[in-house]
Order: structure tokens, then C-alpha cells, then sequence
């Protein structure tokens, strides 16, 4: 008797996860099919929508990556995301187009990585974690701005680059490139999908737990001999250099590139994609990127200058009401109520003995 | 050359005494309760726009002096009971609520004044000569306004049952509240003080700078460099800080264009940081 008590609860809970685990899945799979035949359903308007939403889903992930799974919140990654826009652009604008823009893409993304590298080392490894290292990306981000507006030869200041040739590789002497929107719809989609399972199986297994690990408890994690700098430095560096990715491609596919790039406004909503969805979930990011630019086009084309008061009110919110990102309201939701229930049932029992 | 090295010297000396009464306010919070306060940079535009209405509608600029410290202050009380006390011991929620804090307060001031600059008028018009140099006479007040500001603190931290109780609260929390202070209740005036502070330095920037409503994010970095550098230690630490961030801008801006200094300064500050990760004056 005691024994089938004891049984059943666990029995339910992993049923209980196991249905969750399939849900999660089955919404995936439907998002997937969702996506994939979008183009033929959706609006012109629509596709070029998504299309941003998949290349910030990149650079959000990117974020995840780093803020999820190791708990380091950088209140710069725009820095990152910037320099893989403005080195695209500026190589492929100079360069002759055959290689240009490929060659842009990596000296984007190995400059993003080495600069990481190099913050990271002196910072990381000098033991800085938590608020010190977000203030210090912040300040990454104002110079990085700061010398985009200044440095206008090369990066056109205030007004930018535009008349970037479109993202292209020649191969064998045929050129293919990235001009039409349904390409650019399905590359930007692809990039997505490789990035999300790439990350996803990298955190996966045993690396996964070591992170998780180093977050939890770093002093522990070193203390079973993990060497944590190191392994935040690599994680730092590879998000860094993701973010550059998503950069570059953003601005291959809009061919233009901007001091929105890598401002303080695109470091900050990017950690609010990321908060929306839900920290450390992955998916999330992706959820998260679309929930905010969603709302963002419809209280922007009320008024675009409420936006930021939105967008501040977003930061207070998620941090006092969602801590875990909206895919936690129904739990949330769920404490709310069974905690209401609790109170209606122990003023029963209360009067029952008074 | 005495006249190259007289206003190289007193420009450095006006930024160190801005950024230290900046900093101030963030290094007290910051050693206090390890909480970033990224909405400080916004105490100072409130000084400044304080300022602005205050002359717009007639009234003096030493009004607006003896205004601000008030007004900051009431903000920041009122920031910190109702937001930041929830968030002790959680930093980095902290800094995500406080930067929707500022993110709100600037685009309210937006909304409001407008994204035109305001104007600011300057009291202390005119130079003065220094061993037959001339300088700006409001730069000059603004160093002693400072340093008798600095003067403040320091009695306060020092000589006083409160300052007391701060460092108490600042060495080790736990052990201040077994010895019967109220923590929490040192934290929200504090917090308060810090505000009304950085209010008071917004004045006194203001005639030097462009009001407008995200001129606080100019100095909040700077501020934070400050307080990396100069350790949480206290009065002392920040004073320190400031000399070397304000101090090395200056003389680097003189040498090659700001953008560049300020991203040097960042370099050292981040050099800095591996060398001494308890910055230049450790609390104690």
C-alpha cells in the first residue's frame, strides 16, 4: 500500500516530463513546418520580417549562449554584432565583390573573436564576473559607438554605409548570391536552424554540465579541477564571435550598415530578447526576438518614441514577474493559482477548528 | 609653456572633481550592497534639467543648487524602496531593473522637455587671471563646489554616528546587522544620498555641457571606470580613482582626438582590473 503511494507520484512526474519534453517538441516541429512554408502562405511584407527576426534570432542566441549557460551578462554584445556589420560592409565595399563580402564575413568574425579574447582574458581570467563585467562591456559598447560616429572615413559616421553589394560566393566561375527575398528568406532560416542545434548540442552533453556547473558554483567547479576561466573565455570568444556572424549577415542582407548596429540600444534589447524567452532555454531566444519586435512595429507605429518607456517597463516586469522568460506563464500562472487555493483552503480548515 | 601647463592642469583637476562627485553616490551603493545602479548617469540630468527650468522660469542658478540635492534625493528614496530593496543580493537583476529605470526616465524627460537641448546660462560669466593666465571663473567654482562637497562626505564618513554605521555596514553586512544597525535603513538613505549627490554634480556640469536627456549616459561610464579602478573602499578609493580616469583622459586628449582617449582609458581601466582587482584603495 505504502509502496504504491511512494510509486505513483514519480510515476506521474515523469510522465509529466515526459509529455512536456514532447510538447516542447511538437510546437518546435510545428514552428519549423510554420517557417519553412511561410513564403508560400505569408506576405511579401512578412518574409523580409521574418527573415530579420531569423538573423536577430542568430545574434540572440548568440547571447544565450553566454548569458544562459554561464550567467554572464554582457551589457555589450552589440560591440560584437557591430563589428561583424561594419567589416563585411567596409571589405566588401572596397574589395572587389567576388571575394569581398566573404572575406568581410571573416575578418568580422575573427576580429569579434579576437577582441573577445583579448577583454576576456584581462577580465575573466583577473576573476571578474557579474555586474563588474557587465559594466565594462557596457563601456565596450559607448567606445565602439563612439568610434563608429568618429572614425567617419572609414565607418561613415553618422549616416552609415549604404550600396553594399549583396552577400555572394563565386565557385568554379559561377556566382551565386544572395539577392532574391525567398533565398534570402530560406539562407537566413538555415543559418537559424544550424545555430540553434549547434548550440543546442554543444550544451547538450557532458560541456553543458560543466557550464551549468561553473555557474552554479564556480569556486566548486574549479575546485574538481576545472580550470572556469578558461572554459568562460571560449564561451565568451565563440559568442562574440556568433554575434559578429548574425551581424554580418544582417547587414549583407540589408545592405547597409548603421550606428544602430552597435550602439547601446541594440545591446540592451538584444538582452531583452533573450530575458523574454526565457534565459538559458535556447528557444527562447528565438521567442523572444519575436515576441519583442513584434510589439516593438505595433507600439512604434503608435508612437515611436513610447518604445523605450515600453521597453523599460519590459526590464522591470520580466525581473519581478517573469524571471524565467513567457514560456513560464502557465507555471507562473499555475503557482498563482494553486497558491490562491492554498489560502481559500487553510481559512476552511480554520474555521473548521477554531 | 606656463600657459600651455596652468589650464592643462586645471582642466584635469575639473574633470577629476565632476567624476568624483559622480562616482561618489555609485561607489558608496555599489561597496554598500554590490548594487549597480545604472540608473545614476540620470540623477545627473535631473540636476541639470533642474537647473534649466529653474532659470527658465526666472529664478537664480543658486536656487537650483539648493533644489536638486533635494529632488535627487526624493528620487532616489523613492527608486530604491520601491524597486531596488526587493533585489539585494540578486546584481545582475538589479542592473537589468535599474536600466529600465533609466531607460524611462530619459524618454519621460523626451516626451516632456523634448530632444532640443535646454538652455543653461552661466552664473559666474568671465576669467579669471592665475599668474597671468586666464581661466574660465566657473570652472574654478565648479573645483571648489567639489572639493567642498568632497569635504562633506568625508566629515560625514568619518566623524559622524551615521558614516559609523555605513562602514560598519560596508566592511560586513551580516555582522552590522548582529550589532543591532539597520541595514536596510542605512542602504535607503544612502541610496538617497548618492542621488541627491550626483543631482548636485548635474548642476554643476550643466553650463559646461549640452542639457539634454541622455547627456547622464556621458559621465555614467566614466563614473563606473572610477569606481573599478579606485576599489569600493570608500571616499578615498573614488577620490583616487577619479585622479587617474580624469586625469589620463586629459592629458591623452591633448595628444590625440577624445574618442581615442576615452577608448584608452577603457584599455587601461580593463589592464587595470587584471593588476589590481581590488583597485587602488582596497576597503578595509
Amino acid at each position: 500500500m505504502a509502496n504504491a503511494n511512494l510509486a505513483r507520484p514519480a510515476r506521474l512526474r515523469a510522465w509529466h516530463v515526459d509529455t512536456r519534453r514532447r510538447l516542447i517538441l511538437f510546437f518546435i516541429c510545428l514552428a519549423g513546418i510554420a517557417a519553412l512554408s511561410f513564403p508560400a502562405w505569408g506576405g511579401f511584407y512578412g518574409m523580409f520580417v521574418l527573415r530579420d527576426v531569423f538573423i536577430f534570432s542568430v545574434f540572440a542566441l548568440s547571447l544565450d549562449l553566454l548569458w544562459g549557460k554561464t550567467g554572464l551578462l554582457s551589457f555589450g554584445h552589440a560591440t560584437f554584432f557591430g563589428l561583424g556589420a561594419y567589416a563585411l560592409s567596409i571589405l566588401s565595399l572596397h574589395l572587389d565583390p567576388t571575394y569581398g563580402s566573404l572575406l568581410g564575413l571573416l575578418v568580422g568574425i575573427l576580429l569579434a573573436g579576437a577582441i573577445a579574447l583579448l577583454f576576456g582574458y584581462f577580465l575573466l581570467c583577473g576573476g571578474v564576473r557579474g555586474p563588474v563585467f557587465a559594466i565594462v562591456t557596457l563601456a565596450l559598447t559607448l567606445i565602439a559607438s563612439h568610434i563608429a560616429v568618429n572614425w567617419s572615413d572609414v565607418t561613415g559616421g553618422d549616416t552609415g554605409l549604404s550600396g553594399i553589394p549583396p552577400l555572394g560566393i563565386t565557385l568554379f566561375g559561377a556566382r551565386y548570391e544572395l539577392a532574391t527575398p525567398l533565398v534570402q528568406y530560406y539562407t537566413a532560416f538555415t543559418i537559424l536552424a544550424v545555430t540553434l542545434f549547434g548550440v543546442w548540442g554543444m550544451c547538450r552533453g557532458r560541456y553543458g554540465r560543466i557550464l551549468a556547473a561553473i555557474q552554479d558554483n564556480e569556486v566548486r567547479a574549479r575546485s574538481l579541477g576545472y580550470n572556469t576561466s578558461l572554459h568562460l573565455l571560449a564561451v565568451f570568444t565563440l559568442s562574440a564571435m556568433l554575434a559578429a556572424l548574425a551581424g554580418a549577415l544582417f547587414a549583407g542582407l540589408q545592405q547597409y550598415a548603421a550606428l544602430d548596429f552597435i550602439g547601446l540600444a541594440l545591446s540592451t534589447e538584444v538582452i531583452m530578447w533573450v530575458a523574454v524567452g526565457g534565459r538559458g532555454t535556447l528557444i527562447g531566444a528565438v521567442v523572444g526576438v519575436l515576441i519583442v519586435t513584434l510589439m516593438k512595429q505595433q507600439v512604434s507605429s503608435i508612437d515611436y518614441r513610447l518604445w523605450p518607456i515600453v521597453l523599460g517597463i519590459f526590464f522591470i516586469g520580466v525581473v519581478f514577474f517573469l524571471p524565467r522568460g513567457v514560456m513560464t506563464i502557465p507555471e507562473v500562472a499555475q503557482k498563482i493559482l494553486s497558491g490562491l487555493n492554498g489560502i481559500l483552503l487553510s481559512r476552511r480548515r480554520g474555521r473548521g477548528h477554531p | 609653456m606656463l600657459g600651455v601647463v596652468i589650464p592643462l592642469v586645471l582642466n584635469m583637476l575639473t574633470l577629476i572633481c565632476i567624476l568624483m562627485i559622480v562616482a561618489m553616490g555609485l561607489a558608496i551603493v555599489f561597496g554598500l550592497m554590490e548594487v549597480i545602479n545604472l540608473a545614476h548617469g540620470e540623477f545627473v540630468t535631473i540636476g541639470a534639467f533642474t537647473l534649466a527650468l529653474t532659470q527658465a522660469n526666472g529664478y537664480d542658478y543658486w536656487l537650483a543648487l539648493m533644489i536638486a540635492p533635494i529632488i535627487g534625493a526624493a528620487i532616489g528614496f523613492l527608486l530604491e524602496r520601491s524597486l531596488i530593496q526587493f533585489l539585494y543580493n540578486q546584481p545582475l537583476s538589479t542592473i537589468l531593473v535599474t536600466w529600465g529605470v533609466s531607460l524611462i526616465i530619459i524618454q519621460i524627460l523626451v516626451l516632456v522637455f523634448g530632444s532640443q537641448p535646454l538652455a543653461v546660462t552661466n552664473p559666474i560669466p568671465g576669467s579669471v587671471e592665475i599668474i597671468g593666465v586666464g581661466y574660465p571663473a566657473y570652472r574654478l567654482f565648479l573645483i571648489a563646489a567639489s572639493l567642498v562637497i568632497l569635504g562633506i562626505c568625508i566629515y560625514v564618513f568619518r566623524f559622524t554616528d551615521f558614516g559609523l554605521k555605513l562602514r560598519t555596514t560596508i566592511q560586513d553586512r551580516d555582522m552590522a546587522e548582529a550589532l543591532g544597525i539597520n541595514t536596510r535603513q542605512i542602504s535607503a538613505i544612502a541610496f538617497a544620498a548618492g542621488g541627491g549627490i550626483a543631482a548636485i554634480a548635474g548642476v554643476l556640469v550643466a553650463p559646461l555641457l549640452v542639457v539634454q536627456a541622455n547627456m547622464g549616459m556621458f559621465y555614467l561610464a566614466r563614473a563606473f571606470f572610477v569606481v573599478i579602478v579606485g576599489g569600493t573602499g570608500g571616499i578615498a578609493g573614488v577620490a583616487a580613482g577619479s585622479a587617474l580616469v580624469g586625469g589620463l583622459e586629459t592629458i591623452l586628449s591633448t595628444v590625440m582626438t577624445t574618442t581615442l582617449a576615452q577608448a584608452t582609458v577603457l584599455l587601461f581601466a580593463v589592464v587595470m582590473i587584471r593588476l589590481m582587482p581590488q583597485g587602488l584603495v582596497r576597503a578595509r
